[in-house]
């Protein structure tokens, strides 16, 4: 299907991005690896009258130690947090489900930055750092702001994002070793999860998120507070599906995907050291 | 080159590098830009059409209706379908042309400067349609209460019966009856290269179509008969196709643009004129294999001796006949199996719905078939406590039997070779080899304790080349150049019209040209695919190729050695091969002799399941096929492979949703076929070269074969996974889980 049609701007930095999307108000996207954006524009699902492309901008690719966290520019392609030597040794969870997105094409171009202001409730990032507890450095017209990933995702497709905000760095606590996991289900071997659950231990407590079990990437915060009252993996994960809203599609029905959080929570929790 | 060597095949270097054009590729710079547009109407009257805006629009050239085609009919082997709705056709058509049965029934085409102003003025058409009642499916098609050609009394308009012995007593003398329905699923051919196609009027004034498709012939003759014009008058050739499969034995273009472009002739506009469909259009704009439910009974003495055969079958043919009819006579003959069958009941039909066409698809009905017959064998087998190909064995057809119809079969019957090489490479006592760690598909390996592994076999065989009298044979032409006083030959030209789907056939005839003349490889030089130059051919289809084309080019060779001993220079031959003539079945007994020609095979499957998500991993396949001879080795194992992969599909993922007679799913995001990390992680091909005394070096086919046993053994190893049967698929994870929890696993 083709798109309706669009005017296309450059930007060369995020000051004059933002400065372009504040003129053409809600009517202006920003493209970065077009990934998830053209897919919508051919299905007409998103029917932007301009493209402002951010692919260009310098400096926000960086993958930075930053003491107790990582910050990541949120241009970084999905292909350069899988192989960052940083993340591999500080938050291994990351690299690794950066990895299981899509196929190596998508990989290539693709942004953490736009899976996570997509707010796609199919994506796998999203998942991971709502896991870890990290934070989104967004930057409108009037400065910098920082908000907690358990607030950024806020419906269907929607973010904390104002219009005229482009998202900047996401941050990521140092979390090295081997108390995490990250299981998707997926029914081809390459793509989209039918169901997703992260686990990360962090600060001594495991923070548990789900993909694709309701309208936004959330996190299964049923799961956490048994296991924060002593639960067994098998008792805590029992309880993945409660609270949730899961959709149905040709994919799944609402049940199949209730117990595939059950299922894949339990092993992810005994992956991650939860006995 | 010799016959059973590895050439390079002649197509590669160009298909490797892009140099190969597709039929999308070679668009002349000045052609218009055609869009076919659909009624989108499962079922409705037309009670007006206004165009006017449409005509009106920026860059439109001409709108093509009904009313342009002089006979409005179409159909491979019953004229049921009109080639446009319209309520301006010519009354020259045996079916209503005022009632579109089909999402995909073609209103008009539209023609433009540009495709986007062909697409623009598309939106523009003004119809009004009245809503019909619809029979969506073969439950509410049965009542006959909707009908779908009201011309007849009944949607079931083909039925065919094996009567064979008395399968009343048969049952009764069984120690076990196995009792199943089974339920096959749609699923979409999802060739790489989509429908497409570029129509002129040639230098001779002739309607030249330039597409891709199955059989130039054929479609040269459907274009003939709506244009009421002598085939000779129409031209069609093919580009590089990229794949067919069975999807482009039936029409999609090549009569629109056939009558779009003498359309514009006559306006006297002399341009050539192009169209592509997009993946959705040729979704939803082409058959599927059919889906059809299967009722069977099975009966056997307590040793494993089957007394009789009962059958219901069920095709879906959706709205129009396609090839429906001959489809459900394969799978009418392979619901019995390979097997001696002493009695027999099996009544089949074939019903009109309101839903997508079921058309030719690898197989041609023999994998529909052969899942009932396989799974109903490996569930007496369970039963009996047999060893599955034991049981096999012992009701093996062989050169003695008389077959389902009574009439013995072909000589060479190789069903207990291919068991035999089976069970020899892949011995049912033997334990399951351990497999590389099973990654379902998410990151972690499950624990051991929620994989279960299981292995399943499957036997079968499948015709080859055209079945139940259906006109059979194939020409091959060739011409022999070098100077007087030589006493060989050192150039061949080979005209044949066999199309090149993928499979290899180019270069196996001319490595078998190549061959018979004593040449090498780069002697011979090959003209295919374009009417104007090669007789008929038959078409790209019923693992025939090989056999009938390999026979014509043998017989043309024959010929041009002949007039080459005679002095000519250069030496033509011209053969037309004609198998041993076929017979349609007795209408009450189902007796006659079908078929000149069969290829066999067995398959073990073995699989992992994991219990907690029912996600299937293949481990591996064993493929084990009587050919005969294999003319190319490499393509012979690319078929195998490739056939695997596609049944995979079928058995695994694949699914199609058509509600209301509309597919939901038109799109390959949401409508899965596997991919590299989901096929089977390994096949090896046990090829056995038993000859068949009419083929080409002895060959006979492969193409369909792979196919059609992987389902049921799949499920075979599904159940000695798990316990569980599954009578229908895709075995979709939740399906698997479903059958797992409700016998408690
Ligand atoms: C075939 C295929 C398979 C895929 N499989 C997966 C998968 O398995 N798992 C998965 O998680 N994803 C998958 N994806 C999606 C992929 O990861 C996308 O790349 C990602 O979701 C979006 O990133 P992008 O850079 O392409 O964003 P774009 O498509 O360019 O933009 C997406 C949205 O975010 C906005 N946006 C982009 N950058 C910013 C920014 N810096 N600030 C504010 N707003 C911004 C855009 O305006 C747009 O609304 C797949 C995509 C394809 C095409």
């Amino acid at each position: 299907m083709i798109p309706a049609s669009f005017d296309y701007v450059k930007a060369s930095s995020a000051d004059e991005a933002i400065s372009l999307i504040s003129e053409h108000g809600d009517e202006a996207k920003l493209l970065a690896g077009g990934h998830s954006l053209i897919p919508m524009m051919k299905l007409r699902l998103a029917v932007p009258s301009v493209l402002v492309d951010i692919a260009g901008v310098r400096d926000l690719s960086h993958v930075e130690d930053r003491g107790d966290h990582i910050a990541i520019g949120a241009l970084a392609k999905h292909r350069s947090i899988e192989t960052s030597d940083l993340l591999i040794a500080q938050c291994p969870m990351l690299a690794h489900v950066a990895s299981k997105v899509g196929d190596p094409q998508v990989r290539h171009r693709g942004t953490i930055g736009g899976s996570l202001a997509h707010s796609d409730p199919a994506s796998d990032l999203p998942a991971a750092v709502l896991a870890l507890g990290g934070s989104l450095i967004v930057q409108g017209p009037n400065g910098q702001r920082e908000i907690a990933a358990t607030d950024f995702f806020t419906g269907y497709f929607e973010s904390a994002l104002a219009e005229d905000e482009m998202l900047t760095e996401v941050k990521v606590p140092k979390s090295p070793g081997t108390n995490w996991n990250y299981q998707k289900f997926n029914r081809r071997a390459q793509d989209w999860a039918i169901v997703g659950v992260a686990a990360a231990q962090v600060d001594g407590a495991m923070q548990v998120s789900l993909v694709n079990m309701g309208s936004t990437p959330l996190r299964a915060t049923a799961v956490e507070t048994a296991l924060a009252s002593g639960a067994s993996a098998a008792e805590a994960a029992d309880e993945a599906a409660n609270g949730t809203e899961a959709p149905t599609d040709l994919n799944a029905s609402p049940e199949y995907r209730a117990h595939l959080a059950r299922v894949l929570t339990k092993r992810a929790l005994e992956a991650s050291g939860v006995e | 080159m010799a016959v059973g060597t590895d050439s390079a095949r002649v197509d590669a270097v160009d298909k490797v590098t892009g140099l190969a054009l597709y039929p999308a590729d070679a668009v002349p710079k000045d052609a218009l830009h055609a869009v076919v547009v659909f009624t989108n109407q499962p079922h409705a009257r037309l009670v007006s059409m206004d165009l006017s805006k449409t005509v009106a629009s920026p860059g439109v050239v001409t709108v093509v209706t009904a009313a342009d085609v002089p006979v409005n009919e179409y159909g491979l082997t019953l004229f049921d379908q009109p080639v446009f709705i319209g309520l301006d056709d010519t009354g020259r058509s045996s079916v209503p042309c005022d009632v579109s049965r089909w999402e995909a029934d073609h209103l008009v085409v539209v023609v433009a400067e540009s495709l986007s102003e062909a697409r623009r003025a598309s939106a523009l058409i003004d119809t009004e349609w009245e809503p019909l009642p619809m029979a969506s499916d073969v439950a509410s098609a049965k009542a006959d209460e909707i009908l779908v050609h009201p011309g007849s009394s009944t949607n079931t308009y083909h039925t065919l019966q094996i009567r064979k012995g008395d399968a009343v007593l048969g049952m009764e003398a069984a120690d076990v009856i196995i009792e199943g329905t089974y339920e096959l699923p749609h699923q979409e051919h999802a060739y790489l290269q989509v429908e497409a196609a570029t129509a002129w009027i040639d230098e001779q004034d002739r309607v030249t179509v330039e597409t891709s498709g199955q059989w130039v012939h054929e479609d040269r003759e459907q274009i003939a008969h709506a244009l009421a014009v002598d085939e000779e008058e129409v031209r069609v050739r093919y580009a590089a196709i990229g794949g067919a499969f069975g999807g482009k034995e039936d029409m999609s273009l090549q009569i629109v643009m056939a009558v779009t472009a003498r359309k514009l002739g006559a306006l006297g506009i002399n341009r050539s004129v192009h169209c592509g469909w997009s993946r959705e259009e040729s979704i939803v704009g082409h058959h599927k294999r059919h889906r059809a439910t299967v009722t069977a009974r099975l009966g056997a003495t307590s040793e494993g001796f089957i007394t009789a055969v009962e059958a219901d079958v069920w095709l879906d043919a959706g709205a129009y006949n396609y090839t429906s009819n001959k489809v459900l006579g394969n799978l009418h003959l392979s619901v019995a199996g390979a097997y001696n069958v002493p009695n027999a009941r099996i009544d089949s039909r074939a019903i009109y719905t309101h839903s997508v066409p079921g058309g030719a698809f690898r197989g041609f009905g023999g994998p529909q078939g052969a899942f009932v017959a396989e799974s109903q064998m490996n569930k007496l087998a369970s039963k009996l406590g047999m060893d599955p190909m034991e049981l096999r064995q012992r009701n093996a057809l062989t050169d003695l039997s008389d077959g389902i119809t009574q009439s013995g079969l072909p000589e060479g019957v190789g069903v207990t070779r291919v068991i035999d090489a089976c069970v020899e490479r892949v011995p049912p006592s033997e334990e399951l080899p351990e497999y590389p760690p099973f990654s379902p598909i998410a990151s972690l390996p499950a624990k051991a304790e929620q994989l279960r592994q299981g292995r399943g076999y499957a036997v079968g065989m499948k015709n080859v080349g055209f079945s139940f009298g259906f006109p059979e044979a194939c020409e091959a032409d060739v011409v022999f150049h070098g100077d007087a006083d030589e006493e060989r030959p050192n150039r061949v030209e080979l005209f044949h019209s066999a199309a090149e789907v993928g499979q290899g056939v180019h270069t196996a005839l001319t490595q078998m040209v190549a061959y018979a003349v004593g040449l090498d490889f780069e002697s011979v030089d090959g003209f295919f695919s374009d009417t104007s130059t090669g007789g008929d051919s038959g078409s790209a289809s019923a693992s025939r190729l090989t056999f009938m084309a390999g026979n014509s080019v043998l017989g043309a060779v024959e010929e041009a050695e002949k007039a080459w001993a005679d002095g000519a220079r250069p030496a033509a031959g011209h053969f037309r091969y004609k198998p041993p003539m076929t017979e349609a079945l007795d209408p009450e007994t189902g007796e006659g002799q079908p078929n000149f020609c069969y290829g066999y095979m067995a398959q073990a499957v073995d699989l992992t399941v994991d219990v907690g998500t029912g996600h299937i991993r293949v481990d591996r396949v064993v493929s084990v096929h009587d050919v005969g001879k294999a003319i190319h080795p490499q393509m012979l194992r690319g078929q195998i492979e490739g056939a695997i992969a596609q049944a995979h599909g079928y058995t695994l993922s694949e699914q199609l949703v058509v509600e209301n007679g509309r597919i939901q799913n038109p799109r390959l995001s949401q409508y899965l076929i596997p991919g590299i990390g989901d096929v089977p992680a390994r096949v090896d091909c046990v090829i056995l070269e038993a000859a068949d005394p009419l083929g080409p070096w002895g060959a006979r086919g492969v193409s369909e074969m792979p196919y059609i046993t992987y389902a049921p053994a799949v499920t075979a190893a599904l159940y000695d996974a798990a316990g569980i049967w599954i009578n229908k698929f895709p075995l979709t994870p939740s399906v698997v889980l479903e059958h797992l929890a409700s016998a408690e696993i």
